[in-house]
């Protein structure tokens, strides 16, 4: 079980022009449990824990939306493209199933 | 398209052709561009109509559940995969399309399907033109060696996708 949910990197490209198609990697960390597995001390089903939603945002503006499994791979890495042709903060947010929210915001500053 | 007009482009096709001519081939490429039966379903499961066959149950349904019995064109999209997966907990899938992003005309859904999974559907993104490009890279579980497919769907409500085994050695739901 990893330590610490909600510890999230966001990496962009190190320069960005103006109207560059760039890649936006994630990663949060969450165990993002399936609900199948024994625990292996207590003999007992760990319950589902899950991230279901992520939202971006880029300004005011809702660019991305993704609907998660329990199939995600735990500590989830994702990675999306983005048309950077604002300067304009990149805000993105994971809910998960027990009501928990992390969100991390960057700034794109296209040169 | 009404069944009938499907008999009739099939008696055209067959006039045109001739039997003697209609090889094997041509008979697996006409019978996966007719929908009968299961391979309403099937049209989008593979190429072929024994890859479609052979697709369990539950994908099935839960691609006609999603979308009807819309047909899906398999190309346009590339998908990168491991061949094998040691772990099945953590399998990098990689979808990248160059269909157009513009206002009006972009992909505005990327859906990661597995067959032999508990649940076949991993996630779905949602995109809109500022993204630039359709293109997602997901680390997703696997239960066991199976299909891994990813769907596009267009704001025009076109359907692109394709398909790859993954062979896992390590299964990744735990239990």
């Amino acid at each position: 079980m990893p330590q610490g949910i909600g510890k999230i990197k966001i990496r962009l490209p190190k320069t960005i022009r103006k109207g560059q198609v760039i890649a936006v990697k994630t990663l949060i960390t969450h165990p993002m449990e399936t609900g199948f597995r024994t625990d292996k001390k207590t003999k007992k089903k760990v319950p589902a824990f899950y991230i279901n939603d992520v939202s971006v945002y880029y300004g005011d503006t809702l660019v991305t939306h993704a609907d998660w499994t329990i199939a995600v791979s735990a500590n989830p890495f994702m990675t999306f493209y983005l048309k950077a042709d604002k300067k304009a903060p990149l805000k993105i947010v994971w809910k998960d199933i027990k009501g928990g929210v992390y969100q991390k915001t960057v700034q794109i500053t296209p040169q | 398209m009404k069944k009938d007009d499907f008999s009739h482009a099939r008696r055209d096709f067959l006039k045109k052709t001739g039997f003697a001519s209609v090889t094997l081939l041509s008979v697996s490429a006409l019978s996966s561009i007719i929908p009968s039966g299961n391979l309403k379903v099937g049209s989008w499961l593979g190429p072929g109509e024994a890859e479609a066959a052979a697709a369990p149950e539950n994908i099935r349904d839960k691609l006609k559940a999603t979308f009807g019995d819309r047909k899906v064109k398999m190309s346009d999209v590339t998908m990168k995969v491991p061949i094998i997966a040691e772990n099945g907990a953590v399998v990098p899938v990689n979808i990248s399309s160059d269909l157009p992003m513009e206002e009006g005309n972009y992909v505005k859904k990327i859906y990661i399907f597995v067959d032999e999974n508990n649940d076949p559907f991993i996630a779905d993104v949602e995109l809109t033109p500022a993204n630039g490009k359709a293109a997602l890279s997901l680390r997703i579980k696997m239960r066991k060696t199976s299909q891994v497919r990813a769907i596009l769907e267009t704001s025009k409500g076109a359907l692109y996708g394709t398909n790859k085994t993954v062979k896992v050695t390590i299964g990744g739901c735990g239990g």
